[in-house]
């Protein structure tokens, strides 16, 4: 019987220590609030090429919730799946549209689609085999939205520019109600989430009404002015607000409360073409804990995140083009921002994608099979090896096995005072930061200028790329100036015999030749703004 | 009184036989340490000079294991055997020359027949003739003698041999020879089979081409070892066949030798041959043998320690242990050795495996600096309620030493840096801080540029954890004054405020924002800011210091005082001039006064007051520390005398401590210490809390004074106490490094400055000297930093006012 002995504990006198380079400092505001890495965390994917602006962007109600983009005569599936795996070439398109479409809307199961046109037809589709199903023509004049109700499959509800909202229903393809009320083209409108029968109209006559069908007369139930002719009009999710976007401002109303503004947010500079809801998780799991937000996108090209709980802006992204129009899927996966000039901005934020997917494979293939546990026998290779993956439990005792340390290979060789190799083998990393510490370690000592005098003259390019790079950057430049000049001293006369490092040597001086130029706009920038700065301490 | 921060290095400890204790020389003390915690367990006193060597009396048999006997040499001349288990003092041999180095080789060589006759104890001594010197050419005043030690005394005149230098007597294992290194040579003798007194001691020389720096014999065969300065270890087998064979036909031997080929051999050394190991880039420190002669262990500068395997030379290494290895001893236990560093630290080894199971931690020797950072105080910061020094090491640490358990506490690595010993010093720790709490604190490095680039300063924050002194760092700043060193760093008496001042011309007012994350269990996360910046004229800033309630900072402007206030940074108000550069400045505690001290060619050390912004009164005198306590209104000043001092009234002392209160220039008590050059002062506050266990002299002082000299070493005293005179006495003749002279103010004050013409009093003849920028306010007008000056039109009227002043006059 072997006798097991605890074992002694024992130390190591010093540590090994790596190069490191310097410590950067830490900005004294977080430049990254929890939210903005939330939707800084959506993948942007660009789809590019489609002709004209993206006038709408709707997502399919149910997963895994395709989306459809309406530019000029014709309208794309895409289908965020494929997204993620960098496939932008749509699901399909239906181009027999003889005008360009307005506006686009899902049923409630996501099995048809509403596409309307600026003849003034709206035409209703089957998702799944694109065929046309229903056309429903009343519009005198473009329609501008189309939608259909959150609580209801049978109806549809659309505006145009001949001021008049009409409900239909799309199964006998015919209208139920004129609503007339607008005096200006009706421009957007939203049904509500809480009931089947209510529902608001943005209008360019400044005004959003709120329509009841119930309602006898088909007068509007409720009406708010917000300043500017409406160019998007949403519910948010409680039913109770809206959110209208006009102008350069994004208006929320309280409808219970008989229409009071509650909040003006107006930090976009041009218009706002479009608004939605979105909903950010708190918690880093996700789905527990969502919050509401506004996204509103403009022509400024900004998108903007609204907080409407404590009424701020909590995020601000700049997309370079002025955007038309936003939809987050009703999962929060993906954000899909249209631009004026033919190109979705496509993001998908990562998730339990493979949860889906093995879900769709369920379906796809059956069961998958399960595979048999053998009972590990001595024979087996992996006898040998039962146990080692084991996790620990709870009250288990850890023996801790000291870290090794992991070394680089410029640390191996400076171990090994191999101070040339350290330097040649770093500057071929490509990591400025490892190259300046290497260097500063040579520099504590005192190797750095015999490394220079030795290396050769493929290595003296290295290096002279290297300074050519980053001499002039302000986190190096202490060092690497000094060391340039140091190394054109020492290596005048290899240099001046190789045709290669005299083309490094133009380089570095047309950078240098740079940095001066910068350095002396920066000074008259400083002679201008020192006297200002004086004058207002002084007060 | 309390001692402390002695060298355990100084001499080769000695394991008992058990190997549950060390037995380590320290000083005028042999400390016992246990090796199974490494604390110490006790110690043996009485020696009066440095302790040179100890030697355990080994058991002959297993029973005797318990026995605990030792003997041990000074300087002082005597050898005293102890019984270290109580511990006792047996018995005490004086003979009257300081000893170097003793071996008793009787000990080792096993006595074959344990015969009725008692034989006589003989010991071999390197001794320094004290005597005879117009006799002797001085060269070779150190010799190697017997001494019979049964009978206490030495055996004759006879003197084995003479060297110029003291050297150290090393032992073979099996007791039949010894020998000591004197330069290029080897002197080897064989110990004489009988126990007489008499008997000739046969000696063989071996050269080399170089200086030997250790030599070691094989446990069991006739193999010295020899390592060299250049690092070089040469293995001599069958040395002194032909000597100690005992033969008596010469001519024989002749005709063998010329039949002989003895490769490696120099010369017509007595030996079979000689073969090299080269790995040691520098001298070899340490060479040892295994006790089963399998291995040699060699050591040297590098800080490496190397197993040979002796018959194949394969090499097995302890690398990087940081410092110059002094020593290596074996225990008799096979698991447990001991290697002794330069920095004073002996680790404790876990033989085969060759793994530290403990270290004892002595305080680390004061490492050399380049000259441009010697003036910058000596690194030594004081904690004044937990009583613990923060001293800076060479491998870029800085120690924690209790100064009441006389043992090092942690280490904080300030520099991660891999640091090889014996490298040129780069990169220096030039400035340590604490505040008065012990839990924060702040260090400055410099990393010293090579022709010119890539010098580095930085400056650094460390926050300790709540319960240990475990320091973690808070936060770097590179280059906090641009490319200028730092010349000093003080907390703020609060401990979130803390002022660097820089030779670059201005200060910098650094303050700590703390939040508290939760999620993290209560981990604090504290940054440091800069908060203000000030400057006066560009002029470099030499010293900072903050008052006792942290209103008023004083920033010492080369020659001139400025006063600011730290939390607006406004210029209260400039104080002038001393003659050099001010290199210390220092509140003295509630009081309203502040002490400078200059350095230079016109030392000076002056006391200011604040509510009269004037100098009170100043002294000529080259100052090396200030220390002052919060609550004190009293300082002490430890001073350097100038180097003409007289040797019969100063015994080699070279400095004073002076202790003052507050406004009062004649001193309350002076005492004269040795090796005060890059010494450290530091009043420490006894806290009623722990005043049970700080009791010195038998009560309880509520505030001690700590000098650390040159080498570390401390004391810790009341410096109200009357009897520390009486205490210090039975020291006297020891190489105690204080001595009080006197404590009665004026008396002592006169003995020492009635002999010392330098030391005028140079008090102002009018009591109080207005300080000149009140004559003329035009000078300070534009004084202090641009952003607050006042608005251009009171600056003319003051400006204006000034001169039509002058035009009065």
């Amino acid at each position: 019987m072997a006798e097991i002995r605890p074992e002694q504990q024992t130390t190591t006198i010093s540590r090994t220590f790596l190069i490191k380079p310097k410590l950067k400092p830490k900005p004294r505001t977080q430049s990254q609030t929890p939210e903005s890495k939330y939707w800084s965390s959506f993948k942007s994917t660009q789809i590019p090429n489609l002709v004209s602006s993206i006038s709408s962007i709707s997502f399919s109600p149910s997963a895994p919730h395709l989306f459809a983009a309406a530019y000029s005569a014709s309208l794309s599936l895409f289908s965020p799946l494929s997204l993620s795996d960098g496939d932008v070439s749509p699901s399909f398109t239906i181009s027999s549209f003889s005008d360009v479409v307005s506006s686009l809307s899902f049923r409630l199961d996501g099995l048809l689609l509403a596409a309307s046109d600026l003849s003034g037809l709206i035409r209703v589709f089957d998702v799944k085999t694109r065929t046309p199903l229903r056309r429903l023509r009343s519009h005198t004049r473009p329609v501008r939205f189309v939608k259909y109700p959150v609580l209801d499959k049978l109806h549809l509800l659309s505006g145009g520019d001949d001021a008049v909202v009409k409900f239909w229903d799309v199964a006998g393809e015919s209208l139920v109600l004129d609503l007339m009320g607008h005096k200006d083209y009706v421009r957007c409108g939203d049904c509500s989430p809480v009931s089947a029968d209510m529902f608001i109209t943005g209008s360019y006559d400044h005004t959003v009404k709120v329509w009841d069908v119930r309602v006898e007369n088909s007068r509007s139930v409720l009406e708010v002015n917000h300043g500017k002719p409406v160019e998007d009009v949403i519910y948010l999710p409680s039913g109770g607000l809206i959110a209208t976007a006009g102008g350069n401002s994004v208006k929320i109303w309280d409808l219970i409360g008989g229409g009071r503004m509650v909040y003006s947010m107006e930090s976009h500079n041009k218009t706002v073409t479009s608004i939605c809801v979105g909903r950010v998780g708190k918690g880093n799991g996700g789905g527990e804990a969502m919050e509401d937000r506004i996204l509103s996108v403009g022509l400024d090209g900004y998108m903007k995140v609204f907080d409407y709980g404590n009424m701020k802006i909590t995020h601000s992204m700049r997309f370079p083009a002025p955007l038309m129009s936003v939809s987050l899927s009703p999962d929060c996966r993906t954000r899909v921002i249209g631009t004026a000039n033919g190109i979705i901005f496509a993001g998908r934020r990562k998730g339990k994608e493979n949860e889906e997917s093995g879900r769709g494979n369920v379906l796809g293939f059956g069961s998958t099979v399960e595979p048999e546990r053998r009972v590990l026998r001595p024979t087996y290779f992996r006898y040998f090896h039962r146990g080692q993956s084991e996790k620990p439990a709870e009250g288990d005792y850890l023996v801790m096995r000291t870290k090794k340390v992991k070394l680089a290979e410029h640390d191996k060789l400076l171990k090994k005072f191999r101070h040339k190799d350290a330097l040649v083998s770093v500057l071929g990393r490509k990591n400025p930061e490892n190259v300046v510490a290497v260097m500063e370690e040579l520099v504590a000592r005192k190797k750095l200028l015999k490394c220079v005098s030795n290396l050769d003259a493929e290595e003296l390019g290295l290096l002279l790329m290297f300074l050519n790079k980053h001499a002039t950057m302000p986190r190096y430049s202490s060092l690497l100036m000094g060391l340039t000049q140091k190394v054109i001293e020492m290596r005048a006369e290899d240099i001046r015999s190789s045709d290669a490092l005299k083309g490094h040597i133009r380089n570095l001086k047309r950078s240098i030749e740079e940095e001066i130029r910068i350095q002396h706009s920066l000074q008259e920038i400083q002679g201008i703004i020192s006297p200002l700065l004086r004058i207002a301490g002084r007060r | 009184m309390m001692r402390g921060g002695r060298s355990f290095v100084s001499s080769p400890p000695a394991f008992s036989n058990d190997a549950k204790k060390l037995l380590v020389c320290a000083a005028n003390t042999v400390s016992i340490f246990s090796s199974a915690t490494g604390l110490q367990i006790t110690s043996l006193e009485g020696h009066t000079a440095l302790v040179t060597s100890v030697i355990v009396v080994p058991a002959s048999n297993p029973a005797a294991k318990v026995l605990c006997y030792c003997w041990t040499t000074s300087l002082d001349g005597t050898i005293r055997y102890w019984d270290f288990s109580v511990p006792e003092l047996i018995k005490t041999i004086d003979i009257r020359m300081p000893i170097f180095s003793m071996v008793i080789p009787s000990f080792l060589d096993v006595p074959v027949e344990d015969n009725e006759k008692h034989r006589d104890l003989f010991a071999y001594l390197s001794t320094e003739d004290t005597k005879e010197t117009q006799e002797k050419p001085k060269v070779l005043r150190r010799q190697i003698r017997k001494c019979n030690l049964s009978k206490s005394r030495l055996v004759g005149r006879i003197i084995l041999g003479e060297t110029k230098k003291p050297e150290v007597l090393t032992v073979s294992p099996s007791g039949k020879f010894f020998g000591i290194r004197n330069k290029f040579k080897l002197h080897i003798w064989k110990v004489p089979d009988l126990g007489s007194e008499h008997a000739a001691v046969r000696k063989i020389t071996l050269h080399h081409t170089k200086k030997i720096t250790a030599i070691a014999f094989h446990p069991t065969q006739r193999i010295v070892a020899a390592g060299d300065v250049t690092g070089r270890i040469l293995t001599w087998r069958g040395f002194g066949n032909r000597t100690f064979a005992a033969g008596k036909g010469v001519a024989n031997e002749k005709l063998i030798d010329v039949q002989e080929d003895n490769p490696g051999v120099r010369d017509n050394d007595d030996a079979d041959s000689c073969s090299t190991w080269h790995w040691h880039p520098a001298e070899v420190n340490v060479l040892s043998f295994s006790s089963d002669g399998a291995y040699l262990y060699s050591g040297g500068k590098e800080g490496v320690l190397v197993v040979w395997q002796l018959d194949t030379g394969k090499k097995k290494f302890l690398p990087r242990i940081g410092s110059p290895l002094l020593y290596f001893i074996d225990s008799p236990d096979p698991t447990l050795s001991s290697i002794s560093c330069a920095d004073n630290q002996i680790h404790l080894l876990k033989m085969p495996s060759m793994g530290i199971l403990k270290t004892i931690s002595g305080i680390k020797a004061p490492c050399s600096y380049p000259e441009m950072y010697n003036g910058l105080g000596n690194g030594i910061a004081f904690d004044q309620t937990a009583g613990l020094v923060a001293v800076r090491t060479e491998n870029y640490c800085i120690q924690f030493y209790s100064l009441f358990d006389d043992r090092g506490i942690s280490k904080v690595q300030v520099r991660e840096r891999n640091h090889q010993p014996g490298d040129d010093v780069t990169v220096v720790v030039t400035a340590v801080a604490l505040s008065l709490d012990g839990s924060l604190m702040s260090t400055a490095e410099v990393k010293l540029a090579e022709e010119g680039i890539g010098g580095l300063v930085c400056l650094k924050f460390w926050a300790s954890g709540s319960q240990n002194k475990e320091f973690s760092l808070s936060t770097i700043v590179y280059e906090p004054h641009r490319d200028a060193g730092i010349s000093a760093v003080t907390f703020h008496p609060s401990g979130h405020m803390v002022v660097s001042s820089s030779f670059g011309g201005d200060f910098k007012v650094w303050i700590c924002n703390s939040e508290s994350i939760q999620n993290d269990q209560m981990h604090r996360n504290s940054s440091w800011t800069c908060h203000a910046v000030g400057s006066y004229k560009k002029k470099p800033m030499t010293a900072a210091a903050f008052s006792a309630d942290g209103s008023v900072l004083a920033v010492a402007v080369e020659t001139l005082i400025t006063l600011w206030n730290p939390y607006k940074n406004v210029l209260l108000s400039v104080l002038g001039e001393t003659l050099t550069p001010v290199v210390t400045l220092s509140f003295i505690g509630k009081s309203d006064n502040l002490v400078a001290a200059s350095r230079g060619s016109k030392p000076q050390l002056s006391l200011w007051s604040m509510s009269k912004l004037s100098l009170s009164w100043s002294y000529k005198l080259c100052v090396e520390a200030v220390a002052s306590a919060v609550d004190l209104s009293s300082f002490a000043v430890l001073a350097l005398l100038p180097e003409p001092s007289n040797e019969t009234t100063f015994e080699g002392r070279d400095g004073v401590i002076l202790l003052f209160n507050a406004i009062d220039p004649v001193p309350t008590a002076i005492w004269s210490v040795r090796k005060a050059k890059g010494g450290a002062l530091g009043l420490l506050q006894v806290n009623p809390s722990s005043a049970e266990e700080i009791s010195i002299d038998g009560k309880t002082p509520e505030v001690l004074l700590v000098y650390m000299n040159g080498d570390h070493e401390y004391v810790l005293f009341d410096p109200y106490s009357k009897d520390a005179y009486e205490v210090s006495v039975s020291h006297k003749e020891g190489l105690a490094a204080l001595e009080p002279k006197g404590q009665a103010g004026q008396f002592g004050y006169a003995s020492i400055y009635g002999e010392l013409p330098e030391f005028d009093m140079k008090r102002n003849g009018t009591p109080w000297v207005p300080s000149f920028p009140y004559e003329r306010p035009w000078e300070t007008i534009f004084a202090g930093s641009s952003h607050n000056l006042p608005p251009l039109t009171k600056l003319c009227r003051t400006f204006l006012e000034s001169l039509l002043e002058k035009r009065t006059e």
